[in-house]
């Protein structure tokens, strides 16, 4: 059974971790109906922030384990247990602020997945990790989402434009911004729901590891719930603006019927993939969504240099994650595998590291008044469809 | 390379994720835009009948949207339907035996 403090730390990792994945994701909610002036942005994160908290208490089944068929469970919930969770969510929150530093949408699951993977391989063997199940389960799904979440935005975003013509701009452009809200709002409660409940499942882990609760007869206590649920709801609310300008202005002028099509595009496919148990990744699913419905509209109003960064940074998430969740390991290991020292060392390198990056973000910061649209006329809004966004250049 | 493909895509659940997708996500986006019509036929009809026409088309649309918000928030509910079979309330360990 390991110490007292090694849980304290994998806890809190697992907190910070859930606060990095809410700030990560508003976008994936909330960025088109920014882009849009559909609501404001601090209505809108207030807004997504409510509905994660809502969302991580909905569902009534069993918290969903990270990377469940992919590590063999003993490793994770035996002696060294509790150190490698730990070095897999410091692993896993770096990556998420490196590319929170660079403006990217990746994946927090994926990210986690990459942490644990990671600091399985270093801590025992890559005989622990299942590969085959890997990639039938976490990558052959990743490359298909984005393309059947972007399918069918383009279809529904020219099928919009089709009626617009019928309709007139201005009557569309207002009844689809109410639209949008409701749709962003159905991704930010399966938002809470599923990306809440994996943090749930890592701390849970830990908790079997120390020996608090047991394997077989197995429930998140409430303390963990609630965490969870207040981490990546404070998360959303600090809001990801960085990454709602990538996804909201920088793939592509998004306007209120393409912001809806995306929207209700991503949560169909996030909520019946989720119901058929198909797991995939939500910001990979919106963003196929978004470009698809800048495709939908116009082939060349999307900025392919904005989507081949984030495809490298798409590619680089697993493994990018998984080196660092591999390094934490080893630092832990110096001091020996299951001592506090080691422990406590990865995770002050963390905050430092946390800390340093948060630092460097704020010379070119970008804060919720550069995102505002609500008071952009429609004479502004073509000005802005011509040039670039005034906040793109980051 | 089909056996490959078949081996690491889940087909069955594939196509209805596609299809789930296609009616809320493209059929959602269509039928809204039909209820943004309907209320357009009313606001500018001459006539009762088209006033009528129009909140009939919105109203039917707008019903199909809120039952399409119903089904998503059912689907969130109530995950994961499938597999594993039956892991119950200890799915968080998954048991030696079906590791492999």
């Amino acid at each position: 059974m390991g110490s007292e403090l090694i849980l304290i730390l994998v806890v809190v990792a697992g907190f910070s971790f859930d606060f990095t994945n809410g700030f990560h994701d508003t976008a994936n909610a909330m960025a088109t109906s920014i882009a849009t002036g559909a609501l404001k942005p601090k209505v809108a994160v207030i807004l997504s922030a409510c509905l994660n908290f809502v969302g991580a208490f909905l569902s009534i089944s069993v918290a969903a384990t990270i990377a469940k068929g992919i590590v063999n469970p003993e490793v994770l919930t035996g002696g060294d247990g509790l150190v490698l969770v730990l070095a897999a969510l410091i692993g896993a929150m770096t990556w998420n602020l490196i590319t929170w530093y660079f403006t990217i949408p990746s994946s927090s699951s994926h990210a986690l997945i990459g942490g644990v993977i990671g600091a399985t391989i270093v801590a025992t063997a890559s005989s622990e990790v299942n590969w085959h199940n890997l990639v039938q389960t976490v990558i052959v799904p990743a490359i298909l989402s984005p393309f059947i979440a972007g399918g069918v935005a383009a279809l529904g975003t020219y099928c919009a434009y089709r009626l617009i013509r019928r309709l007139g701009q201005r009557e569309a452009r207002t009844g689809y911004r109410y639209g949008q809200i409701f749709s962003a709002s159905l991704v930010s409660l399966a938002h809470g729901t599923n990306d809440a409940q994996k943090t749930m499942g890592v701390i849970s882990l830990a908790l079997i590891a120390h020996g608090d609760i047991s394997a077989t007869n197995f429930s998140v206590p409430f303390w963990v719930k609630l965490g969870c649920a207040l981490s990546i709801a404070l998360g959303t609310a600090s809001g990801g603006w960085r990454i709602i300008n990538t996804m909201g202005n920088r793939i592509t002028n998004v306007e209120s019927p393409q912001g809806f099509a995306a929207e209700s595009s991503s949560a169909a496919v996030i909520l019946a993939s989720s119901y058929y148990g198909y797991p995939l990744s939500t910001t990979q699913v919106v963003s196929g969504g978004v470009l698809g419905a800048g495709l939908g509209k116009k082939v060349d109003s999307v900025h392919w240099n904005v989507i081949g960064q984030m495809l490298t940074a798409w590619i680089f998430t697993m493994p990018g994650a998984a080196v660092l969740g591999g390094a934490a390991w080893a630092i832990a290991d110096i001091f020996g595998a299951r001592a506090n020292a080691g422990a406590l060392v990865i995770c002050l390198l963390a905050a430092a590291g946390a800390f340093g990056l948060w630092t460097l973000a704020q010379r070119n910061n970008i804060g919720p008044d550069d995102l505002d649209r609500t008071n952009v006329t429609p004479v502004e809004e073509a000005e802005l469809a011509g040039v670039p966004p005034a906040v793109a250049a980051v | 390379m089909a056996i490959l493909a078949s081996e690491f895509i889940n087909w069955s659940a594939l196509w209805k994720i596609v299809l789930a997708a296609l009616i809320g996500g493209a059929g959602v986006v269509i039928v809204f835009g039909f209820l943004l019509y309907g209320v357009k036929i009313a606001n500018n009809a001459k006539s009762g009948g088209g006033e009528w026409a129009g909140y009939a088309l919105a109203g039917v649309c707008g019903l199909v949207c809120v039952a399409a918000i119903a089904v998503g928030l059912y689907a969130i509910t109530n995950k994961p339907k499938s597999k594993p079979a039956k892991p119950a309330k200890s799915a968080l360990v998954v048991p030696a035996r079906t590791w492999s």
